[in-house]
């Protein structure tokens, strides 16, 4: 029988098990990122949680010390308010080159 | 052609067998020779699976700089459970948990808990550390498990704890914000409980769209206050030293901004730390300061000036003859000295505290206009992003009785809580108009966007001349009576107004020796940054609020003018020049 050159060289059953494997290869590989992007974001969500807990202890830290400083009596640890402020006016950037 | 493939037959079928042998090996050990180990390590197993712990959006105080800081996040650690099935030396295990822990059993509980052989899961402590929690898995005690565990953390502990709330199981099984922004903001913070493997699939397969642009992200955030940590430690601070000082029942104190609303500080004493639920008094998780309603004396004295000054019943210059007493409806009524003063003018009534002065001004008004007034200022709620706000106590301004009317105008037989007292306030600082007082500026959204949340709804209750008017008598107030004048500040105008208020008896009268102390107060003067309101209730061996609360105002405002670097805005030369000043 002539065969055109142009004419498709597999049948259609070939074709159709060649689509349904190729459909089966991409499905296997579309779970295999699913599962791998949700592992990772389980993982990087951790990670991000665990980095704010760290974040948690320092800022403890910080309030505790703010609330140290707050509750100092200065006056008992030897130091001594300053008995008058001195306010100026501004000058100008220009005029102080 | 076919010996050929009979042989590559072959050769993968001995593969396969190969492969299967190897299997059935791996599996023999595995099962077999190695099982116990194994099942001695899944009862040890520490790693459970991340998709059941808790999770949960943050609550971030905002430092004058922008900076955020954490009011409530999430902590992980770990959870210590027995199998009384394989346990082997209860009290060798309890001498090991014990002091890892303050959740942990007690002795006896500890005891029972491990004779109970029909069960396998015990959780026997909680909230252990890292460190503790993975140095406990490493001794491999037969029957403990340590397992992962996530909590609600406060680093501020007691700060802002009433304000900021507290998460905890209610009917049912599922943690959720029960007081404060953990309840108001509830549905931002909460996450849903869906694993990203069940969501992914289930959205794969039956909605593309929301997996695209998930719905959850809209809503789903961290809430961002204005609270600033330094000044909300400042207050708190000084309203523990008040009330430790006068044994008081409890005080309270807001700073906010009145020109947005913005609530930089809010504190009451006493107070709890949320990280420590178990020893707190359940009353103590309340918020007094909007769910308590109190009477709070003579700071609602401006309030009645300036309503006078706005309906123009009166003005700065007008003055009445004040007779130290006078009788309305046969109840007699006088000012806080009983000392009559004559013919004087409106800003004595400020200045000296005069109740005949506002007194005359509600009868200037007329009870129609001054209900109106104080319906506006008073009566309706704030809007405060609190929950449980308390209704005001206002029925004396429904009834046809002048006094009433009269012993409202300078704060008795009416009761608002303290945020309805500070949003009111609010308006002599804001130019005549009210604002929204409120915690939250913004929610953070899971996509990282910050989307500002809208407290724009304003009200104009006084002319901005009304406003300025009172606001100079209340400067003056500062400036010449405060501490004797020794609480002026040069460069800086300050605004207030002392108030003291009896008690009531519960029998319809009020103590004679018993009060509740306020102080309300903003500076600049003219354009000011910040209102303050402090009070505290029955405090014991003082009478007066200018006692009680005129130190603790007075350093809240020098501190304020030093962390936020305030510009002085009199008593400095424009020109070239200089001034000094003496320091409090």
């Amino acid at each position: 029988m002539y065969k055109h050159p142009l004419m498709f060289k597999y049948s259609a059953v070939a074709l159709g098990y060649g689509m349904v494997a190729t459909l089966a290869v991409i499905y296997i590989g579309l779970i295999a990122v699913v599962v791998s992007y949700a592992a990772l974001t389980v993982e990087y969500s951790q990670s991000v949680r665990n980095d704010e807990a760290a974040v948690a202890q320092l800022e403890a830290r910080y309030l505790a010390t703010v609330s140290k400083i707050t509750k100092t009596d200065y006056a008992s640890a030897g130091y001594a308010k300053p008995v008058a402020k001195t306010f100026v006016a501004t000058q100008s950037a220009t005029a102080l080159r | 052609m076919r010996a050929q493939f009979r042989t590559r037959i072959r050769i993968v079928l001995v593969g396969i067998v190969l492969v299967a042998v190897l299997i059935v090996v791996r599996l023999y050990f595995i099962q077999i020779v190695y099982g116990q180990d194994y099942s001695d390590k899944a009862d040890r197993q520490f790693a459970s699976g991340s998709s059941g712990l808790f999770d949960r959006g943050s609550i971030y105080f905002t430092r004058k700089d922008g900076t955020l800081i954490s009011a409530a996040t999430l902590v992980t650690g770990f959870l210590v459970a027995i199998n009384p099935q394989t346990l082997r030396d209860p009290e060798g295990v309890y001498r090991e948990i014990a002091p890892l822990s303050s959740t942990t059993l007690s002795h006896d509980a500890f005891l029972a808990a491990a004779k109970k052989k029909g069960q396998v899961y015990i959780e026997v402590a909680h909230r252990l550390s890292a460190e503790d929690g993975q140095a406990l898995a490493a001794k491999e005690l037969p029957g403990v498990q340590v397992l992962k565990q996530r909590w609600r953390y406060y680093p501020g502990g007691t700060l802002a704890s009433q304000s900021i709330g507290i998460v905890s199981y209610g009917s049912g099984d599922t943690l959720s914000g029960r007081t404060g922004l953990e309840k108001v903001y509830d549905e931002t913070l909460s996450r849903s409980g869906d694993s990203l493997y069940k969501n992914f699939f289930a959205q794969l397969f039956s909605n593309i769209g929301d997996l695209l642009v998930n719905s959850r992200d809209a809503h789903e955030g961290d809430i961002i206050t204005t609270i600033e940590p330094e000044v909300q430690t400042r207050l708190a601070d000084n309203l523990a030293k008040v009330n430790q000082k006068y044994s008081s029942k409890e005080s309270g104190g807001i700073i906010m901004d009145p020109a947005t609303g913005a609530i930089i500080a809010i504190a009451s004493f006493p107070t709890y730390d949320a990280n420590h639920l178990k020893s707190v008094n359940p009353a103590l998780l309340n918020n007094p300061l909007v769910e308590r309603v109190h009477e709070f004396g003579s700071i609602v004295k401006p309030l009645t000036m300036a309503s006078g000054l706005d309906a123009g019943v009166i003005t700065p210059q007008s003055t009445y003859n004040d007779t130290g007493c006078i009788t309305v409806n046969k109840a007699t009524i006088c000012n806080w000295d009983l000392k009559a003063r004559g013919v004087i003018p409106m800003k004595e009534v400020i200045m000296q505290s005069l109740n005949m002065g506002v007194a005359w001004i509600a009868g200037q008004l007329g009870q129609e206009q001054f209900r109106t007034y104080f319906t506006k200022l008073l009566s309706e709620k704030t809007g405060v992003d609190l929950p449980s706000e308390g209704r005001s106590l206002m029925s004396n301004l429904q009834k046809p009785q002048q006094i009433g009317y009269s012993t409202a105008s300078f704060g008795q037989g009416i009761a608002v809580n303290a945020v309805q007292m500070i949003r009111a306030e609010g308006a002599l600082a804001n130019g005549g108009v009210m604002v929204v007082p409120h915690l939250a500026r913004a929610v953070r959204l899971n996509t990282g966007i910050e989307r500002p949340i809208d407290w724009d709804k304003k009200v104009r209750v006084f002319s901005p001349e009304a406003a300025r008017a009172t606001a100079a008598m209340m400067t003056e107030m500062v400036d010449v009576k405060l501490d004797n004048g020794k609480a002026k500040i040069p460069t800086m105008s300050v605004a207030a107004k002392t108030g003291t208020a009896q008690l009531t008896d519960g029998e319809g009268g009020y103590y004679k020796d018993r009060y509740f102390h306020s102080f309300v107060g903003f500076f600049p003067s003219y354009a000011p940054r910040f209102i303050i309101l402090l009070y505290t209730n029955d405090p014991r061996g003082v009478q007066y609020a200018s006692e009680t609360l005129d130190q603790s105002f007075l350093d809240l405002v020098h501190f304020l003018i030093e962390y936020y670097e305030v510009p002085p805005d009199r008593g400095v030369p424009t020109q070239a020049g200089a001034v000094t000043t003496p320091t409090p």
